[in-house]
């Protein structure tokens, strides 16, 4: 098969600059860790109450480390927090320059996780357990918000992060 | 060059006029595009109108469609499925006759395909306009719609099924006929689409089989999410380049022969629909990214591949410049000044230049999707819609469009209404989805989330955001503009123009001599095919199977 000399030059180039993406990619993984939500175990979602998501909420695991379960149903996130908000949501808080593993299910229908402004991002699928971790560099409120479509509630199903200062001193 | 020898024919030969179509061709594909245009003549308008919902400074209510959902499920079903599926079926009938010379293998399977297809959309559309479908066109269990909507979706599948069935029977009897003759570039690559769209569509057959139907009937009581959605997007990245190759058999086989050039390479462009028919499957995990139900190895690896079907795509993206370079060049063009000689003032030539120019926009962008790391950041935010409608409502929709143009006069037997016209919505379209797909995206990046109702009451936009969804909405006006043109022209076409068609259709009946016969091993490519997907689909279909309660044992909720 005849392949022109300027089009083969060109399947080269091609071929280069994919290469060159695609281990861009795995360094993000592997050199920085940037990781993606994978299976941390199935679940039954008629007897969460026997299971750790009885009790959703933030554990303070040392050293700035906090883990955090939420459940996730129509159509509000519960994390377990004695904190609302205006609208008796649920608030989160962690000190600045916290690393917070999110572990989230679904108690209904499949839902979505997303922090703002942070790289946490899941399928919150009943049957699942899904995980995403991320770094709160940053002094400030940001949403936390369902973005898989759970029905007639899901534009309001949204809750709070709020990072404060280290010192303890209101954001 | 090989004398054309007469040959003994058994075939029904069909004498096609040259700037009009035969009765049993206008009935035939007329019905397919008439359902197709009637689906986009509610689909297209939802658009504009879900961006001036969902712009913070205008939060308008949809006109009759109130809840948003309902919209949203009839905009994404009208526009990715109906009108898609039934365009390219009736497309591929017609190029099908006229490239191979010859009469479809069996007139009445033809029919046949019209017929299910057609009771499928009936079905559907009522479940989804009495509002008892509100569950958007990916249908994720375990939400349910009525069971008219599922029924209604696998009819449409099955009779294009039919369809694909048609074509390849209509192929080989003419192998038979053209012995040692490679099959003209148009119809080899609908052969591969259909072939690819087959293989894919067993995945959400399965899917609705044995999950959403009988869920919907009450047949079972539980289900499997994330099974189900991997089912699903097995077939639903095909889906996205069974739209495509359409437009890729415009770029490739029309577009050389309305500006009287050959294409740069017969054989290279059958190697790109080769890969894209294989490529295109084994990659669908690049929309699961972030599911917990899948490893991160079959993540890596189906965004490895994702990036292997780029390939054909970069593979046209030189093929068809280098067309339209000669085209540019036999009009006066230079070195450089090819690329502006182009026919800008034809609708039908201007509609697929600026289709490849947004398309090639959304290919960067898509680029950026298959990623997957980047994911975390991108995942259901409203750079997806952004990304996809430079993409299907740019590139593909735009060359769909260059087609009606002349397609349509054909059917109808009159000359395409106000030419002017439609150049004017070939740019007004063009405009509109650069400026849309780029706001949306903007806004995704900002943190606005897609598939949801920001203009309710209570509903968060990031003020970062805010801006670039109003101008999603600027976006939307420009091509609610080009939506009232494309009807004023599809109207005045059918009812008002009383001159004789002037465009010939722009079919190559015969393949150049280079072009290669080994392309048409389709045992092999069918082999491959299910090699391929058992390797990269295999592990992860059995990794998510819910071992600890049971297979398909997550409960349907009770709302
Ligand atoms: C006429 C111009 C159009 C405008 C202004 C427009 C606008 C929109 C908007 C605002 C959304 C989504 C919002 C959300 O996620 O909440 C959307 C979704 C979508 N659009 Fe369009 N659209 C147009 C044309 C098209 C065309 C021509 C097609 C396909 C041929 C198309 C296919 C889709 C699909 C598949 C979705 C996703 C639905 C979903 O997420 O379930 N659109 N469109
Ligand atoms: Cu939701
Ligand atoms: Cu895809």
């Amino acid at each position: 098969m005849h392949i022109d000399r300027y089009e083969r030059q060109y399947l080269i180039a091609v071929a280069a600059v994919l290469g060159l993406f695609f281990a861009a990619l795995v360094s993000s993984a592997l050199v920085f860790g940037v990781r993606l939500p994978q299976p941390e175990g199935y679940i039954n979602p008629l007897t969460l109450n026997r299971t750790v998501f009885a009790n959703p909420g933030m554990r303070n695991m040392g050293n700035g480390v906090y883990d955090v379960y939420i459940v996730a149903r129509m159509w509000a996130f519960d994390a377990g927090s004695d904190e609302k908000d205006e609208r008796g949501q649920d608030v989160l808080r962690v000190p600045v320059g916290s690393t917070v593993n999110f572990y989230l299910t679904s108690a209904d229908v499949t839902h979505g996780f997303i922090v703002e402004r942070h790289n946490a991002n899941i399928e919150v699928l009943p049957g699942h357990v899904g995980r995403s971790s991320t770094r709160f560099n940053e002094v400030g409120t940001f949403h936390i918000q369902c973005h898989e479509y759970c029905g007639r509630g899901h534009q309001n199903m949204y809750i709070k992060i709020i990072v404060e200062p280290a010192d303890g001193s209101a954001a | 060059m090989q004398a054309v020898q007469p040959r003994p024919s058994s075939a029904p030969a069909l004498q096609f006029p040259k700037l009009s179509a035969l009765t049993s061709e206008r009935w035939l594909v007329g019905s397919f595009v008439f359902v197709a245009l009637l689906a986009i003549s509610i689909g297209l308008l939802l658009g504009p109108a879900q961006a001036y919902r969902r712009a913070p400074a205008l939060r308008w209510d949809i006109p009759v469609f109130s809840y948003y959902y309902q919209a949203l499920t009839l905009h994404g079903v009208l526009n990715a499925l109906v009108f898609t599926t039934f365009f390219i079926v009736g497309f591929a009938y017609f190029v099908t006759q006229r490239t191979l010379q010859r009469a479809l293998a069996s007139v009445q399977l033809a029919w046949a395909s019209f017929v299910i297809m057609l009771l499928g959309v009936v079905l559907a559309g009522y479940a989804m306009l009495t509002g008892q479908a509100n569950v958007l066109y990916t249908f994720y269990a375990p939400m349910l719609a009525h069971w008219t909507f599922y029924l209604g979706l696998a009819l449409v599948i099955v009779g294009s099924w039919v369809a694909a069935l048609v074509v390849f029977m209509t192929y080989f009897a003419w192998r038979k006929e053209h012995p040692g003759e490679a099959a003209p570039l148009a119809v080899f690559a609908l052969l591969a689409n259909y072939l690819m769209w087959f293989s894919a569509s067993l995945g959400v057959a399965v899917e609705v089989l044995t999950m959403l139907l009988p869920l919907s009937l009450g047949i079972i009581k539980t289900t499997d999410p994330q099974v189900s959605r991997i089912l699903f997007w097995f077939f639903g990245h095909p889906l996205v380049y069974f739209w495509l190759i359409p437009a890729y058999v415009s770029w490739y086989t029309m577009l050389p022969k309305q500006y009287g050039v050959k294409l740069f390479s017969d054989p290279l462009a059958r190697v790109a629909f080769l890969m894209i028919m294989i490529f295109s499957i084994p990659i669908g995990v690049h929309h699961l990214f972030v599911d917990p139900g899948i490893s991160e190895l079959a993540k890596a690896m189906h965004s490895l591949l994702t990036f292997v079907v780029a390939v054909p795509s970069l593979l046209t993206a030189f093929n068809i410049g280098a067309t339209l370079e000669k085209a540019g060049r036999a009009r006066g063009g230079g070195r450089i000044s090819w690329m502006w000689k182009q026919a800008w003032g034809d609708p039908l030539i201007a509609a697929q230049i600026c289709g490849m120019l947004v398309f090639a926009v959304g290919g960067v962008t898509g680029m950026a999707n298959a990623s997957f790391t980047l994911n975390n950041a991108l995942h259901n935010t409203t750079w997806v819609p952004g990304h996809f409608h430079t993409t299907l409502a740019g590139g593909v929709f735009m060359t769909y469009i260059g087609i009606l143009y002349w397609l349509l006069p054909m059917l109808r037997g009159r000359a395409l209404f106000a030419r002017p016209l439609a150049t004017a919505q070939v740019y007004t379209w063009f405009a509109g989805i650069l400026v849309f797909g780029m706001s949306m995206g903007r806004a995704g990046l900002e943190g606005a989330i897609r598939r949801t109702d920001s203009g309710a009451v209570g509903a968060y936009t990031s003020e970062a955001a805010a801006p670039w969804m109003n101008l999603s909405a600027v976006g939307g006006t420009i091509l609610l503009i080009s939506i009232i043109l494309l009807f004023t022209v599809i109207l005045g076409t059918l009812f008002v123009s009383k001159r004789e068609p002037q465009t010939a259709a722009p079919i190559l009946v015969r393949a150049p001599d280079e072009s290669p016969r080994w392309t048409e091993n389709w045992n092999v490519w069918v082999a491959l095919i299910i090699i391929t997907n058992i390797v990269m689909w295999g592990p992860v279909l059995f990794g998510a199977l819910n071992w600890v309660s049971g297979f398909w044992s997550t409960p349907y909720p009770m709302q």
